[in-house]
This record gives C-alpha cells, structure tokens and sequence, in this order.
C-alpha cells in the first residue's frame, strides 16, 4: 500500500485504525503493541506501575471478549489451552500470564464493575462486562421492541437461542438475569413463573 | 514621555522617562518630536510586520525560530510587556501559543509519568503533542519544545531537557538522576530497554551489589523500569520504560 506523502500524522493515524478494524475482521483480533512487551506478563512490585499493567489487561480481555463474543473468563484458563490461548500468552516472545497474576487482575476488574464472580462466592471465575448490564438491558429491550415480542410470555431458552441470531444469542443466564431486573426497575420487563422454568414479558411502560 | 503598552525591553521605562527629560533639556523640541515620530513609526512597521506574518510564524517552524532570533538580536522580548501575555503575545497571539504549547507539553509527561517514571524521550513527546494538537496544530519541533520548557522554567516544576547517551529526554520530575541510573539508562537504550545484572557487572566492572541496587531502586523506588521475572537468560530482567515503545 502506497504511502501518500500528503497524508499529515493524525490523518494516517486515522486511516490506520480504519485499516486495523478491517484487518481485525478478516485475519482476526489484533493485540496491542505492549503484549509483545515481556515485562507485560510479569506482576509488577511497584504499586503504581502495577496499575497500570492491570488497567492495560483490562482493556485487553474485555475487547477480546467482545470480539470473541465470550463471556466467562477463569484463572485455570492461564494454564490450560482454550479460548484465551491467543492473549493469556505469546508464544512469539515466550512469555505466559500466570495464574496468580490473572486472579490479581480479575480482582481489579471485579472492583470496577466490568466483571463479577459467577457464581457468587468464590475468586476463580468472572462474568465479563464487555457490554454493562444496563447496556444489555436496552439491547434486550430493543430486542425485544424490534421483533415484535412485546406483550406476550417469552422463555429465556427462545431469548437465549432465537431461530435468527440476535446480540442476544448464547448470553449467560446470570446475565441475562440481571438485564431483566434492570428492565423490571423501570417497568419494562416481569419475570413470569411458567411450566417448565422462568418466563420474561416485556412492555412499554404506560404513562 | 510615558507611552502604556510597549513591551520594548530594550528600555528599561524608568531609565528611559529619566533619559527623555534629560534628552528634552538638551535638545529642542523639535528634535524631541522627530525622535517620538520615529519611534512611532518603527513601531507601526513592526506591529505590520508581526500581524502580516503571523500564520506564518504559528505554522512554519523555521520562519518562526528565524523571527525569534530577530527578536532576540535587535533586543525584543516578544513576551514581555506590561500585561500578562505582552504586548507581542496579543499581537501575535504568540504568548498564547507558547503558552499553549508549554500546556500541552505537562499534559503529556503527567499523563505518562507513572509509565515511565518521569523522564520521556523527546521524540516521543512531540508525536504525543502533535497527537494533541491535531492537524490545525502546524508542525512542532525539538526546538519548539526546548524554548517551551525554557518558559515553564519560572515555574519550578523541574521541567528540563537532558541528554543521556545522545538521545535527548525531557525529565519532569525534580528528582535528579544519580550517575548510576543514567549509566543504566544509557545501557538500556543500547539494548532496546532490556537491562539485566550481568550487563553492569561485565561492561561497567559494577559488582553484583551494587548493580542490584541500583536495578532496584530503580524498580521498587522510582518506577523508572518493569519487571520481567520470566527472562530466559537471567530470570529476572529489568525493562526501562523511556526506551520501550508501545500504543497508549
């Protein structure tokens, strides 16, 4: 690709990111410069430098996750191949996020709110927020608005894995929950007890 | 004569209101007023001047430094003046600009202290500044920036341009560098930020002690570097931010 000697700094800037988001669809997630820095992997001792490391892994796993669309993230997933193979190391450098760091960095993320433990009552698992509950919450109503589901008694099964794909496909019942108590809040959504589980109706609220 | 307003430092305005009376008791006038009419007029060229070129001196570099280098031969301070930006600075709007600048420049080594412990490499604050200051913002230079920090210096802020091994850096921190951490600095942009214990026993002939300190120091106390304690030579290797390039 020819490099226009007219193009200023920040216009290449701009169609570098443009480039980035296509390259991301087409070959794949493209990880930040400082996971081929070594010193990423290692818990730093100094305070202050350590915050940053956690800030930085943050933004890495919940873009991952979203890409990805994956939703759990577990401390034994720093040792065993899977899904997070691709960020918890690189191969490339030979260095791998161990374990004791991973769990230190869940912790920080579970302490602003862009994950939580699930289930509840343990430290080796989280529920990713790469989209707030609040945020799923409208999605869902949307959702619901958009596909003319309004006003009638929906299983989360049919919410969970609708015939059509929907940003809603394969969300995590915990998940899921707490979108619907957002939405019971402001009166757009109650849970109904059916036959065979838990049932949702959402509605417009009335004026 | 007292006229409000010009920034002419080449004056100093007491001794200069001493010597007009003086100047007036010797001579007529006449002459007096020849002499008011050229200055006058001197002004009026410069002020046509400056406001002529003024887009010029904000956007081209080169032209800007050559007009400060006028200014500084013929004895004007383009800052200077009565009121807070001067005289020049309002006219120019170039009090403003540098003031800007020097703004723009503590921005960047705040936000990017606790990543690299205060000091920054100069090429990498000016792409950060220029990233700040958008297209509108012209282009900016090492020079641009060394006469910036010229004028924060009033500030005590610790804001100074040093050089370590060639490579010019900008610290904004008032701790002062030792001579064992610049020696660690230098080895470290040698080695594309990687510094380990065995480095500054085997080239600088420290003992291991005394290269553990330092490396630790650096680490624990001043945040200078990262830790890499899956280093596959030494185990544990040390790497300086300043010298490491990586997106924010």
């Amino acid at each position: 690709m020819a490099l226009s000697t007219h193009t200023t700094s920040t216009g290449w800037d701009s169609v570098l990111k443009a480039c980035n988001k296509v390259n991301e669809h087409i070959l794949g997630f493209l990880l930040p410069s400082i996971h081929s820095a070594p010193p990423f992997f290692t818990q730093q001792p100094n305070p202050a430098t350590e915050a940053i490391v956690i800030e930085q892994w943050t933004k890495l796993i919940l873009s991952y996750a979203r890409h990805r669309n994956l939703f759990y993230l577990r401390v034994e997933d720093a040792e065993t191949g899977g899904d997070w193979d691709e960020v918890l190391r690189n191969d490339r450098i030979n260095r791998r996020l161990p374990p004791a760091h991973l769990s230190s960095i869940l912790a920080g993320m579970v302490a602003k709110n862009v994950a939580s433990y699930e289930p509840a009552k343990q430290t080796r698992s989280v529920l990713l927020y790469w989209r707030l509950p609040e945020e799923w919450a409208e999605v869902l109503h949307q959702w619901a608005s958009t596909t003319g589901q309004m006003n009638t008694i929906m299983t989360f099964y049919e919410i969970t894995d609708p015939p059509v794909n929907s940003p809603l496909t394969n969300i995590p019942l915990p998940l899921l929950r707490k979108a619907i108590t957002i939405l019971a809040k402001s009166n757009r959504a109650q849970i109904i007890a059916i036959a065979d589980g838990e049932g949702v109706r959402f509605f417009t609220p009335a004026k | 004569m007292h006229r409000r307003g010009v920034g002419l430092a080449a004056f100093d305005r007491k001794q200069t209101t001493k010597r007009f009376e003086e100047l007036s008791n010797s001579i007529s006038q006449s002459q007096v007023t020849h002499l008011n009419n050229q200055l006058a007029q001197f002004r009026t060229a410069l002020t046509h001047f400056a406001s002529t070129h003024r887009d010029k001196i904000k956007s081209d570099p080169s032209f800007r430094h050559a007009f400060q280098q006028m200014c500084t031969s013929i004895g004007v301070d383009p800052l200077a003046g009565p009121r807070k930006g001067g005289w020049w600075a309002e006219l120019l709007g170039l009090g403003d600009w540098q003031y800007e600048l020097g703004v723009q420049i503590v921005d960047v080594c705040v936000s990017t202290r606790e990543r690299n412990g205060g000091l920054i490499e100069m090429a990498e604050l000016i792409r950060m500044v220029s990233k700040l200051r958008g297209v509108s913002g012209g282009s900016i230079t090492e020079d641009d920036i060394v006469q910036s920090i010229k004028t924060l210096e009033p500030l005590g802020a610790g804001y100074q341009v040093v050089d370590i091994s060639g490579r010019k850096m900008v610290r904004s921190v008032v701790k002062e560098l030792d001579d064992d951490q610049t020696t660690i600095l230098g080895l470290a942009q040698e080695h594309g930020g990687r510094v380990v214990e065995d480095m500054l026993i085997q080239r600088r002939q420290w003992s291991r002690e005394r290269a553990r300190t330092a490396l630790e120091n650096m680490l624990l106390r001043d945040g200078l570097c990262w830790l890499d304690d899956q280093d596959e030579e030494c185990g544990r290797a040390y790497w300086v931010t300043s010298a490491m390039k990586w997106e924010a």
